[in-house]
C-alpha cells in the first residue's frame, strides 16, 4: 500500500498496483518510497485521479464498454475541474487520462469566436484596440465564406 | 497559510495560459484551422504560437494522420506543415475503394491507401491462378516535393519503389518514359479524374484542382487567401509558372529536350480516367450482405462483385466489371429485398435445397475436381433470403410473364462467419463469396510477381 498526501494534507492509502498507472508514482515506488507527498495536487483533484485510476486498473475485455461509459461521464465536469485534472495528470504522467482530457477541453472552444475563447479559457487580452483590429484583419482569410456566428455559451 | 488566502486561491480560475506549451499544443491539435484562427487572436503569445508551423501545424497533422503516415517524411521533411495539412485533407478523401467509370475494362477496381510519405493507388484484380487471391498492382503515386508542390505520377508498369523521401522527377532517377505526370482532380467528393498533366511536369498546380465539391470547401478557399499569406504567394508562383512556362525549379531547355525525346519514343498519350468512389465497400451489422466480395462462379475464374443496398429495401449484387461499363446494363447477378429472409433453423424443404448442392470450389483447392460432395462442411447458416436473378416481377402462373420463375429464383445463405453463398433453383451449385477487404486492408493479396 502506498500513501499519497494532497496539498491540503489529506492522506489516501491505495494499492501499488493501481497507482503505477502514474509514471511519476511508479518511479517513486521503484525507488522504495511508500509515502508520496503531492504538493501540487489538491484533495478534490486527487480524489478524482484516484477514482480514474481505480476504474482503469482492471482492463479486462468485458469491462471495456463499462470503462468507455465511465470515461464519457468522467469528462462531464466544469472546465476548471478539467484544467486541474490536466495539471495533475501532467505532473503524475498519466497519459491515458491526458489523452481523454485534451479533446474534451478542445471541444469547449470549438466554433467559438475569439472573445468567447478568451472568457472560457481565462486568457487576458494584451492587444491595444489598434493591434487587435490588425490581427483580426490578418486572420480574415480563415473567415471568408463563412458566417461569423460565435456563441458566448 | 491564512484562511483568506486559501479562499482567494480557490476562486481564481485556472487559465489555459498556465499550461506548459506541449500541453497547449496537444489541446490545440484537435481543432480545425478555423478554430485555430479564432484562438490565435486571443493574445500576443498565442498569435506567435499559432504561427509556429513546426509546432502547431505539425501537431495538427500528427493528430489527424500520424497513425497512418509519417508526417515528418512528407516533402522530405522540408515543407510547411500548414500546406501539408490542407494537402492531406484532400488526399484523405481518396483513401478506400474506387471503381473505373464510363469505360469497359477488366480491371475496374482501384484501392487508395496511405504510404509512408505518399498516397498510393493500386489496381486490384482477381488472381488468375485459381486461388482466392487478389492481385494488387500499384499504378499511381501521389505526394509532395520538398518545395511544397503536389506531384502525382502514373506508373503504368508498376516498377517504381519509393524508398527515397523525394518526389522530384529529376531526383527519382528512373527512366522518364516510365512515369506519367498526372493531375488528380476532384469533381465532388465521390468522383475523381486522373488526367495527364499537359505541361509534362507532374506539378499539379493547386489551383487546377476542381474545388467545386470538395468536402472542406471553406478550408480550400482559405488556402487561396488574401495578400501576404503563404497560399497567395504559392498561387502567384503558380500563375507565373503557367504564364512563363518556367517551372520553379527546372531548366527550360532541359525540359524541352526531354519532351522531344519522349515524343520520339512514341509515348502513348493517356486518356483521362474517371473513378467513382465505392461508398460502402464493407458489410455492417445492419447490412451483412453489403460490400465488395469475391468468389468463383465456375471452378476456374475468380470474380469480383459489389452488393449494394438501396433506399427502398432492395439488395442487388452485380459483377464489378459489368458495373463499370458505360450505360451499364442493369441485369444484376441477383436481387432481393432485405425483408425476405428466414432465420435458422430452416424448414426441411429448404435444408434439402441447400444440402443437395455442390459448393463451387476453385480447382486448386478441390481434392478431386469432379467430386460431388454434399455440403457437409463447417458452414453454419445464420439465415436465408429468397432472391431472383432478374428485376422483373416474377409472379408464378401469370400468363405472359417473360421470366420462368424457376429460371430466375434462388437463395442466399448467410453464414455464421460473415460470408454468404448463393445459388439458383435452375442448377445445383452454391457460389460462396468472401470479403475482398477488412479493416482497411485487402485480404489475401497475391505476390505481384506471381502473376
Amino acid at each position: 500500500m502506498i500513501t499519497l498526501q494532497s496539498s491540503d494534507k489529506d492522506v489516501f492509502e491505495i494499492e501499488q498496483s493501481i497507482l503505477i498507472q502514474s509514471g511519476t508514482i511508479k518511479n517513486m515506488v521503484e525507488d522504495d518510497f511508500t509515502f508520496i507527498p503531492l504538493p501540487s495536487v489538491d484533495t478534490e483533484t486527487l480524489i478524482k485521479i484516484i477514482e480514474y485510476m481505480k476504474k482503469h486498473a482492471d482492463k479486462t475485455d468485458s469491462k471495456e464498454k463499462n470503462i468507455k461509459e465511465f470515461d464519457k461521464d468522467f469528462m462531464k465536469k466544469t472546465l476548471n475541474e478539467l484544467f486541474a485534472l490536466v495539471f495533475a495528470a501532467n505532473y503524475l504522467h498519466i497519459s491515458s487520462l491526458l489523452e481523454l482530457l485534451y479533446p474534451s477541453i478542445a471541444d469547449r472552444i470549438k466554433d467559438k469566436i475569439t472573445e468567447a475563447i478568451r472568457q472560457i479559457f481565462s486568457i487576458r487580452c494584451d492587444f491595444t484596440p489598434e493591434e487587435e483590429r490588425r490581427i483580426i484583419m490578418d486572420n480574415k482569410w480563415a473567415h471568408e465564406g463563412t458566417e461569423i456566428e460565435g456563441t458566448l455559451d | 497559510m491564512s484562511t483568506t488566502a486559501d479562499e482567494v486561491i480557490n476562486t481564481i480560475a485556472l487559465s489555459f495560459t498556465d499550461f506548459p506549451e506541449d500541453v497547449q499544443l496537444n489541446i490545440l491539435s484537435f481543432l480545425t484551422p478555423l478554430d485555430i484562427s479564432n484562438f490565435a487572436c486571443t493574445s500576443k503569445r498565442f498569435v506567435t504560437l499559432c504561427r509556429d508551423d513546426r509546432k502547431l501545424w505539425f501537431s495538427m497533422c500528427e493528430r489527424k494522420w500520424g497513425s497512418k503516415t509519417h508526417i515528418n517524411k512528407w516533402g522530405n521533411g522540408m515543407i510547411s506543415y500548414k500546406i501539408l495539412y490542407y494537402t492531406l485533407l484532400q488526399y484523405e478523401n481518396l483513401i478506400g475503394f474506387w471503381r473505373r467509370s464510363g469505360v469497359e475494362t477488366d480491371v475496374p477496381l482501384v484501392f487508395f491507401e496511405w504510404g509512408r510519405f505518399y498516397v498510393a493507388g493500386s489496381r486490384v484484380k482477381p488472381s488468375k491462378t485459381g486461388s482466392y487471391d487478389a492481385v494488387k498492382m500499384p499504378f499511381l503515386w501521389m505526394g509532395i516535393t520538398s518545395k511544397g508542390e503536389v506531384v502525382n505520377y502514373l506508373d503504368p508498369v508498376g516498377k517504381l519503389e519509393l524508398n527515397e523521401n523525394v518526389m522530384n522527377l529529376d531526383d527519382l532517377g528512373v527512366v522518364e518514359s516510365d512515369l506519367v505526370p498526372v493531375n488528380v482532380n476532384f469533381m465532388g467528393k465521390n468522383h475523381v479524374v486522373v488526367e495527364e498533366n499537359g505541361s509534362g511536369f507532374g506539378y499539379s498546380a493547386r489551383g487546377s484542382s476542381s474545388s467545386s465539391g470538395n468536402v472542406r470547401e471553406e478550408e480550400y478557399e482559405d488556402l487561396c487567401g488574401s495578400p501576404g499569406s503563404l497560399p497567395d504567394k504559392l498561387m502567384s508562383e503558380i500563375y507565373q509558372y503557367f504564364a512563363n512556362k518556367t517551372s520553379p525549379g527546372g531548366n527550360g531547355s532541359a525540359r524541352r529536350q526531354r519532351r522531344r525525346e519522349r515524343e520520339r519514343q512514341g509515348r502513348r498519350k493517356w486518356e483521362p480516367e474517371d473513378y467513382v468512389k465505392i461508398v460502402n465497400p464493407l458489410p455492417t451489422p445492419d447490412r451483412p450482405l453489403q460490400g465488395l466480395w469475391k468468389g468463383f462462379c465456375d471452378d476456374t475464374t475468380l470474380e469480383f462483385f459489389l452488393v449494394s443496398y438501396d433506399d427502398i429495401g432492395g439488395i442487388a449484387c452485380r459483377r464489378l466489371v459489368e458495373l463499370c461499363k458505360p450505360f451499364s446494363a442493369y441485369a444484376p447477378v441477383f436481387w432481393t429485398s432485405n425483408t425476405t429472409f428466414i432465420r435458422s433453423p430452416l424448414s426441411s424443404e429448404e435444408e434439402n435445397i441447400y444440402e443437395s448442392r455442390m459448393h463451387i470450389q476453385p480447382l486448386s483447392e478441390a481434392d478431386e475436381p469432379c467430386e460431388v460432395l454434399p455440403s457437409s462442411d463447417k458452414r453454419v447458416i445464420l439465415c436465408m433470403h429468397f432472391m431472383n436473378s432478374s428485376y422483373d416481377l416474377v409472379i408464378p402462373d401469370l400468363a405472359g410473364s417473360t421470366v420462368n420463375p424457376r429460371q430466375a429464383e434462388g437463395r442466399i445463405w448467410q453464414y455464421e462467419d460473415g460470408t454468404f453463398g448463393f445459388g439458383f433453383l435452375r442448377d445445383n451449385y452454391i457460389i460462396d463469396l468472401r470479403c475482398i477487404a477488412q479493416n482497411g486492408q485487402i485480404l489475401e493479396v497475391a505476390d505481384f510477381s506471381g502473376e
